[in-house]
């Protein structure tokens, strides 16, 4: 469940686009502590580099000036020690003051002196192993100590030399304490801010995500929605805007265009009439030739033509809501048997098998021509669109506060691809003859009696076609 | 038998004046309502047919006018609209029978006579039975013959019959079947109306060598012995 969301997040811009973000700044800010740390340690070896040199040449003095016996080791240790008590020192894991001064002095026939915390034979075995400059300041790792000592050697004379050597633990204290501390802001501050630029971004992008939603609705059908308009006027609102500017624009123009298949359609009724009407009376005059033929296809194709303006010119006035409706209160049943009954011959001479089950009193209020010519262009799709030997079954019953007129077939079904529009003007199938008017109209006049139309596919194959007009109660008498 | 025809669509005009011509009427034309009341005021006709949409009056307000100048000839009214509502309205105010454009000629002439019988003094119209060539219906029995053969039709069948020996002769159209025998205005894309006569001529013309039941192409049927 858990990691459910987790990946639904993964997938979003808003996770991305915070991600990025929080990469570049956890590695820029990591960049810049890294370049601010390091000139602050180097900052620190110079001024601890600067004292011990002054040290070291002050001790290199006094035991150059004095000459060597034990009164002198005496003075010169006496020096070291409080030279080594101006440093503030360290506090070991015991709390105890540990000292990280030490001082050698070497001589060629004396024993070296040496003046220091820990052991005196690791610090001279350290200094035995590197060659030194004298009067400059360089590393040395002492065993048993982490950090190394800064070590400035200077000769005397040709009779061995003087060490000062410190170990700035206390700098190298407060550079650990400061990275650690930086570490823990650091990442706090990356979590932190993770979560507010993800905050921030997806609830941006899920405005987004709504207008998303809301334009995948709008359908040709249903060009009237609009995006809701909020009071700000950021890039989301007057991307809302912008959109619901289009949509009018696509409106208007959706508009201008049925406008104009409409007036084309009712302009060219009246030369199509005198046309056909011409070609009639050729025919009506009962002589044969060889132009008869021709005539006949021509007004044969004029009546298609006719048809489709003629259903052009209703579906606009349906969809227009002008459709004039005359309502009786009818019997659903009866309707569809009169109907059946049309049909039937046709069927039965395309090898389809019609069977009607039909409720009595599902009685509704309808225009009975109109539901007449819905039920019809139905019955001519299953005619042109089945092959032989395809069963048909109508129903009507009721069906809660419907009537329903369900017609199932066993056929090949509607194409998935016209399932979410084929109520739509002009959409049909590939290999459809028809025109893309008829389902629509169906449509328009289910709709302009309070009712609706459904498609869906019928148990064991084949489509299901359901017409539902509000059922008219039976007052019992 | 003279009529007047007020259209002002040439077109429609032109070929209604011919087709009307050629079918034995004699024809008068207007192209706007005036021209239309001033020849209907010359000359006595014995039916309209005027169309709804002219150019300088609505063609209800004619028949209005054309009635109050004691005009009592019948109108067939020709409509774009095709609203059940304007129907009938135009049939409220005056009109005797309406029909919606696009049309066909075959419907118009079948709707014309109609009017013109209807308006003529009541002849004998208690008919029982129908003849045509060697084919009778006896419309109380319902039952039909040819020749000496007993024909088994469906009710349906003997309605399609009957309603073709109306017309015999005379063309008519898938559209006037559907709307006479069935009582329905609708317009199948299919071919249910042919099924219905292809069945219905098995059973009359079957086993004759003289066809009654012809189609026209493009037009309709026709019921004649020829």
């Amino acid at each position: 469940m858990f990691s459910k969301i987790a990946s639904t997040l993964r997938s979003t811009a808003a996770w991305r686009m915070s991600a990025k973000t929080t990469v570049a700044f956890a590695l820029g800010s990591a960049i810049a502590f890294a370049v601010m740390y390091s000139m602050a340690a180097r900052e620190i070896q110079q001024r601890s580099d600067a004292w011990l040199s002054g040290e070291a040449d002050v001790l290199a003095d006094i035991s150059i000036k004095t000459p060597r016996d034990a009164l002198n080791d005496r003075i010169v240790e006496e020096v070291a020690e409080l030279a080594s008590h101006e440093v503030p020192g360290e506090l070991n894991s015991k709390g105890q003051h540990v000292n990280t001064v030490f001082f050698v002095l070497t001589g060629n026939d004396t024993p070296p002196i040496f003046v220091g915390p820990g052991s005196k034979n690791d610090f001279l075995k350290a200094l035995g192993e590197l060659p030194f400059q004298p009067g400059i300041p360089a590393s040395l790792n002492v065993a048993g100590w982490t950090k190394p000592f800064r070590v400035v050697y200077h000769p005397r004379g040709t009779d061995g030399g003087t060490y000062l050597g410190f170990a700035d633990i206390a700098a190298e204290r407060m550079l650990h304490r400061l990275t650690g501390g930086f570490v823990l802001v650091w990442w706090g501050i990356v979590v932190l801010g993770f979560l507010i630029s993800f905050g921030g971004a997806y609830r941006t992008l899920m405005r987004v995500e709504r207008i998303t939603e809301t334009v995948g609705h709008i359908g040709s059908d249903d060009l009237s929605s609009r995006l809701p308009i909020s009071n700000s006027s950021d890039e989301i609102a007057r991307l809302s805007a912008t959109f619901n500017r289009m949509l009018d624009r696509i409106e208007a123009s959706v508009n201008q265009l049925r406008l104009i298949t409409d007036s084309v359609a009712h302009d060219m009724k009246s030369p199509v009439t005198s046309i056909r009407g011409s070609l009639e009376i050729a025919l009506s005059d009962g002589k044969d030739g060889r132009w008869r033929d021709s005539v006949e296809t021509a007004v044969e194709s004029l009546d298609g033509l006719l048809r489709m303006l003629n259903t052009t010119l209703d579906l606009a006035e349906a969809q227009a809501g002008a459709l004039k409706l005359r309502k009786e209160t009818v019997s659903l049943s009866d309707l569809i048997q009169q109907l059946a009954d049309l049909y039937h011959p046709a069927m039965a001479e395309h090898s389809q098998e019609l069977s009607l089950h039909l409720e009595s009193q599902v009685t509704v209020e309808a225009d009975v021509a109109m539901i007449n010519r819905a039920i019809v262009n139905l019955l001519d799709n299953e005619l042109t669109h089945l092959p032989a030997g395809s069963r048909v079954a109508i129903r009507v019953r009721a069906a809660g506060n419907n009537a329903e007129i369900l017609i199932q077939d066993n056929g090949p079904g509607f194409p998935i691809e016209l399932r979410g529009r084929i109520f739509e003007r002009f959409v049909k199938g590939a290999h459809s003859k028809g025109h893309g008017l008829g389902l629509a109209f169906v449509n328009a006049v289910a709709r302009s009696h309070g009712g609706s139309v459904t498609i869906a596919d019928a148990a064991g194959g084949g489509a299901e076609i359901s017409l539902k007009l509000p059922l008219v109660p039976v007052l019992s008498v | 038998m003279r009529l007047l025809v007020v259209e002002d669509d040439s077109g429609i005009q032109q070929f209604l004046k011919r087709a009307l011509f050629e079918a034995g009427y004699q024809v008068d034309v207007a192209h706007d309502a005036a021209a239309a009341e001033a020849i209907a005021l010359e000359a006595v006709h014995d039916a309209f047919i005027i169309d709804l949409g002219l150019p300088d009056m609505d063609g209800l307000d004619l028949i209005a006018r054309c009635r109050a100048q004691g005009i009592s000839a019948p109108v067939l009214i020709l409509s774009a609209r095709r609203s059940v509502d304007e129907r009938v309205r135009g049939l409220e105010q005056g009109g005797d029978d309406y029909l919606t454009k696009p049309f066909a000629l075959a419907e118009l002439l079948a709707r014309l006579r109609n009017l013109l019988r209807r308006a003529a003094p009541p002849q004998t119209d208690s008919t029982t039975k129908l003849m045509v060539g060697d084919l009778q219906l006896d419309l109380i029995r319902r039952d039909a013959r040819r020749g000496d053969r007993v024909l088994q039709l469906t009710p349906q069948e003997f309605s399609l019959l009957e309603y073709l020996c109306r017309n015999a002769g005379r063309v008519v159209t898938r559209t006037m079947i559907l709307d006479h025998v069935w009582r329905m205005r609708i317009d199948p894309q299919t071919n249910v109306v042919d099924v219905h006569i292809y069945r219905l001529r098995s059973k009359v013309d079957s086993e004759s060598v003289r066809p009654l039941i012809h189609t026209i192409r493009g037009v309709g049927y026709v019921l004649k012995d020829s």
